[in-house]
């Protein structure tokens, strides 16, 4: 090998480096946590902006070519680190664009354009980075100490660079292997529903955009120490849709993906090819390049979404292995669980928890009202421009009954649950719950004071299998934090274990247990109403919201979920369940609601329902 | 107060340019759902045919409407081979809007790098006369910029009419809405979605041309920045609002043009990210459309 074929090999091994920290930070954003950050590159570039400042003298020390802030002379690392930390704080306040509100794809072009902007600011702005021009003559690290154009010199930093790869690719693998990185990948495929569980998602979200950034602007440090010199050239918005494209063709959400797109990608397509004869006039080839990207992306989206490297599926498995299952043939009642949940349960010390918990949620100690309300309504009022869907709602629920919700299509049903549980702001009125005003407190508070709702549309998170989707809604896990996650398994494995076992005896209490490596996109239309219950008992709610959870499932399964929610009641939980099918309220609901055009026109048991001709016209004609 | 007056002037020129690409733009996300980044780069391709039939001897104000054509039949096929595929496929999944915006990432950088591999990276201009200097109401302009202001205004009356008066505007509005409840009250959405996307890629082309000319000169990345300007204005009137885009179009043209001349023009565009942001954290209905909750 001659010396120019060693060195190119070098700069391949360093730039890999970097690379594959980088995507590891966006596939963690993106793949996992599901936040489209078309800004990424500038995490990169303030990281590397950082080293920048901080290894370089001040700006007169050159001859005032460039002018510059800050100017420390620092010593390696300290630049580094620096670029680590800069990095993870200006991600912070992009937190406001990927809030809860605004819909993914309105904050993937904000964010796309702040990547414009800030490129455009630093360009325009000469004395903050040297405009257009950018930085150079930037010290490489320890270069007082070792000469750094010699091959040892090259050796280490690249040895050095991967090194910090191998050290991103644990750092995240730690975070997405976590009850915390299941978290995340619950909020990415049902954003809404992860928030009905219990998950702060601005906290998820500044969480993933802060570790992405952390090692985006690592990435920069160590490519800015190696390059010494950084532009506004280097980071244009095109450069984030390299990375993107790397971890789409890697795989999104899989850590080997995305290092193996930073091998193909950027590394293999922009680097590898930088000493390629050119051909055309000049730009021709490199005009190609970005076509060539573009044209990865969109193939890949078409033919292959998931990546070369897909996402794995996460086995946990059932354990209880009961032949000839069928969904419809439900055991016992829920007091009851059976003992093949004991016997297999290879954690015994965990089953009586479990069984506690999953049979007895009024064991849970909860102020109640003395007048034995949970929930109450007060003039709820729900808007929708001039529309008022839920109209000034006064209702009432009582501890321990499976209330009924009926209405005509447009009564305002489903907006009404949705305005108690929090998933839509009320306009107007009150929602009181176990005795306090909830009403101001958002969607994912109220679940973790255990009032919890479902969904009319099917909401199971669908790459997450049926185990996962019921272990996302445990509340309490000691992993299910960012910082949890980093102390490791050993620090969260009981909690783990335990709601393992939990949601085991509810697979097996409602006849999935071998559905549990499924995932909740592959199942079928009852089955999927069966995992969105049981992952609504996972959080051992106190109150239960249902919407329409027999919707399309075969009416014997129908009356066998019916009666899994009596026995439910009878043990203190009280529920509120919007139906459309009579039958089923006649048999199941006492007392009932029933709505027409926004408020309640009445109440008490079917029968009296039906005894009244207003009722009766109202579901006739509307 | 003659730069006010100036600035005032070219405020409006700029107004008019980005209210026809705003209202295109605004228009093809109301009926398709698809926020189309590749916008800028087929504005930029249309402007360079243009450029071509102008440089063949044609006079630009001609091979305007062959821009708009080709604006046009870009936009269909780019819906038809592209977003539409991608759209059916991803179906209601809460992922779908992510995976558009992304295709239409990748394809902005197909067209944008596509063109500039055939028509090289050098900045080009239309062979064209300025016309004489015309005073107005204290405005001085050249006969291009009034020509460019009245071109506009006939747009927006044209897309007024469309949108109020005509059956397939009244179609639009109702595939805009609740594209299902259009189809089954016997509205033939599929061929709403193509009249569309040929409407707004025509507006999409003359913008691209008034564009290229009101700069001077144009390369085959120059949309990249007025992109960005564009959705200011989309999102200051409400994505899908076309009069909201009229309007976020003249505030966003006169606020960028009058803070050029009083800081400093090369953070015009500076003040339509900042509108951007501020209004996709604060309203992202937009001032004209509802509060999205």
């Amino acid at each position: 090998m001659t010396s120019a074929q060693l060195y190119y090999l070098l700069n391949l091994l360093i730039y890999a480096g970097v690379d594959i920290i980088a995507c590891l930070g966006l596939s963690q954003q993106f793949g996992v946590a599901g936040v489209t950050n078309f800004g990424f590159i500038i995490f990169q570039a303030a990281g590397a902006y950082t080293a920048a400042i901080l290894s370089l003298p001040n700006d007169s020390a050159n001859g005032g070519f460039q002018s510059y802030i800050a100017g420390w002379n620092l010593p390696f690392p300290v630049p580094w680190i620096g670029a680590a930390i800069v990095g993870g704080l200006v991600a912070l306040p992009f937190t406001f664009v990927v809030g809860r509100r605004l819909r993914g794809d309105f904050a993937a072009v904000g964010l796309l354009v702040t990547a414009v902007m800030f490129n455009l600011l630093v360009t325009n702005y000469k004395p903050f980075l040297n405009g257009s021009a950018g930085l150079s003559l930037v010290p490489a690290p320890l270069q007082g100490e070792y000469d750094p154009s010699g091959a040892g010199y090259q050796w280490a930093y690249a040895a050095i660079a991967l090194a910090l790869a191998a050290g991103a690719f644990w750092l995240v693998r730690r975070v997405t292997e976590s009850p915390y990185g299941r978290s995340l990948r619950a909020m990415r495929d049902n954003d809404l529903v992860a928030d009905s569980l219990g998950k702060n998602l601005v906290a998820q979200r500044a969480a993933v955009l802060v570790l992405g950034g952390v090692l985006a602007g690592l990435s920069g440090g160590i490519l800015v120490g190696y390059i010494t010199t950084f532009s506004p050239g280097a980071w244009g918005y095109a450069e984030t849709i390299v990375l993107f494209a790397a971890v789409i063709i890697g795989g999104a959400g899989s850590h080997r993906g995305a290092v193996l797109g930073a091998i193909l990608v950027p590394v293999g397509f922009e680097e590898a090819t930088r000493y390629l004869p050119t051909f055309g006039p000049p730009g021709f080839t490199d005009d190609l390049q970005w076509v060539a990207i573009g044209l990865l992306v969109v193939i890949f989206l078409w033919f292959r979404p998931q990546g070369i490297l897909p996402e794995r599926r996460r086995i946990i498995g059932a354990t209880i292995n009961i032949p000839n299952e069928d969904v419809v043939s439900l055991p016992g009642p829920l007091r009851a669980p059976r003992a093949t949940a004991a016997e297999a349960g290879d954690l015994p010390a965990a089953i009586p928890a479990a069984r506690a918990s999953a049979a007895a949620p009024a064991a849970r100690t909860r102020p109640s009202a003395p007048d034995g309300i949970v929930l109450r309504a007060v003039d709820l009022v729900r808007d929708f421009g001039g529309v008022h869907a839920v109209a000034g709602v006064g209702i009432e629920v009582r501890r321990g009954t499976l209330t009924g919700l009926i209405g005509p299509n447009g009564a305002g049903k489903s907006t009404l649950l949705a305005v108690l549980a929090g998933t839509l702001p009320a306009t107007s009125g009150q929602v009181i719950y176990q005795g306090a005003d909830v009403t101001g407190l958002p969607a994912y508070r109220r679940a973790r004071l255990g009032l919890v709702r479902t969904f009319q549309l099917a909401s199971e998170f669908k790459r997450l299998t049926v185990m996962e989707n019921l272990l996302s809604a445990v509340p309490n896990n000691r992993g299910d934090s960012l910082a949890g996650a980093l102390r490791g398994r050993r620090y969260w494995r009981r909690d783990e274990d335990a709601a393992t076992a939990r949601a085991r005896a509810l697979l097996d209490r409602f006849g999935l247990s071998r559905y549990a490596d499924t995932y909740g996109g592959d199942l079928s239309g009852g089955q999927r109403r069966l995992t969105e219950i049981m992952r609504a008992l996972m959080t051992e709610p106190d109150m239960l919201l249902l919407d329409e959870p027999m919707a399309g499932v075969h009416p014997r399964l129908a009356r066998q979920i019916g009666a899994q929610l009596l026995d439910l009641c009878a043990e203190g939980m009280t529920i509120l369940m919007v139906e459309h099918e009579l039958a089923i309220m006649d048999e199941f609901c006492d007392p009932v609601i029933m709505m027409a055009e926004g408020t309640v026109l009445a109440t008490g048991t079917m029968t009296d329902l039906r005894a009244r001709p207003d009722v009766v016209e109202a579901y006739l004609v509307g | 107060m003659s730069l006010f007056l100036a600035s005032l002037g070219f405020g409006l020129v700029t107004a008019a340019v980005l209210a026809i690409a705003a209202v295109g733009f605004t228009m093809q996300f109301a009926v398709t759902d698809v926020l189309n980044l590749a916008y800028g780069a087929v504005m930029i391709a249309s402007a360079f045919v243009a450029y071509a039939l102008n440089q063949a001897g044609v006079n630009v104000w001609l091979a305007l409407l062959a821009a708009a054509a080709a604006g046009s039949v870009g936009s269909v096929l780019l819906n038809q081979g592209i977003y539409t595929p991608f759209q059916r496929r991803a179906g209601n999944s809460a992922r779908a809007p992510i995976t558009m915006v992304i295709v239409s990432l990748g394809m902005t950088l197909i067209i944008e790098f596509g063109l500039q591999a055939i028509v090289g990276g050098t900045s080009v201009s239309y062979t064209m006369s300025q016309g004489p200097t015309v005073k107005a109401g204290g405005l001085v302009l050249t006969a291009v910029q009034f020509a460019i202001i009245g071109l506009a205004i006939v747009v927006m009356a044209a897309v007024h009419v469309l949108l109020r008066y005509s059956k397939l505007g009244k179609a639009m509005r109702a595939t805009s809405a609740n594209r299902s409840l259009a189809r089954n009250c016997g509205i033939r959405t599929d061929r709403i979605v193509t009249v569309t996307w040929a409407l707004t890629g025509a507006l999409c082309g003359i913008a691209g041309t008034v564009f290229a000319i009101n700069n001077g000169s144009f390369g085959a990345t120059s949309a990249d920045l007025f992109l960005v300007v564009i959705l200011a204005a989309v999102f200051l009137g409400g994505p899908g609002q076309a009069y909201g885009a009229m309007l976020g179009a003249v505030i966003i043209g006169l606020a960028t043009e009058i803070s050029a001349a009083y800081i400093t023009p090369s953070y015009k565009d500076v003040i339509a990210f900042l509108v951007l942001l501020i209004m996709m954290v604060v309203r992202p209905g937009g001032l004209l459309g509802a509060a999205v909750s």
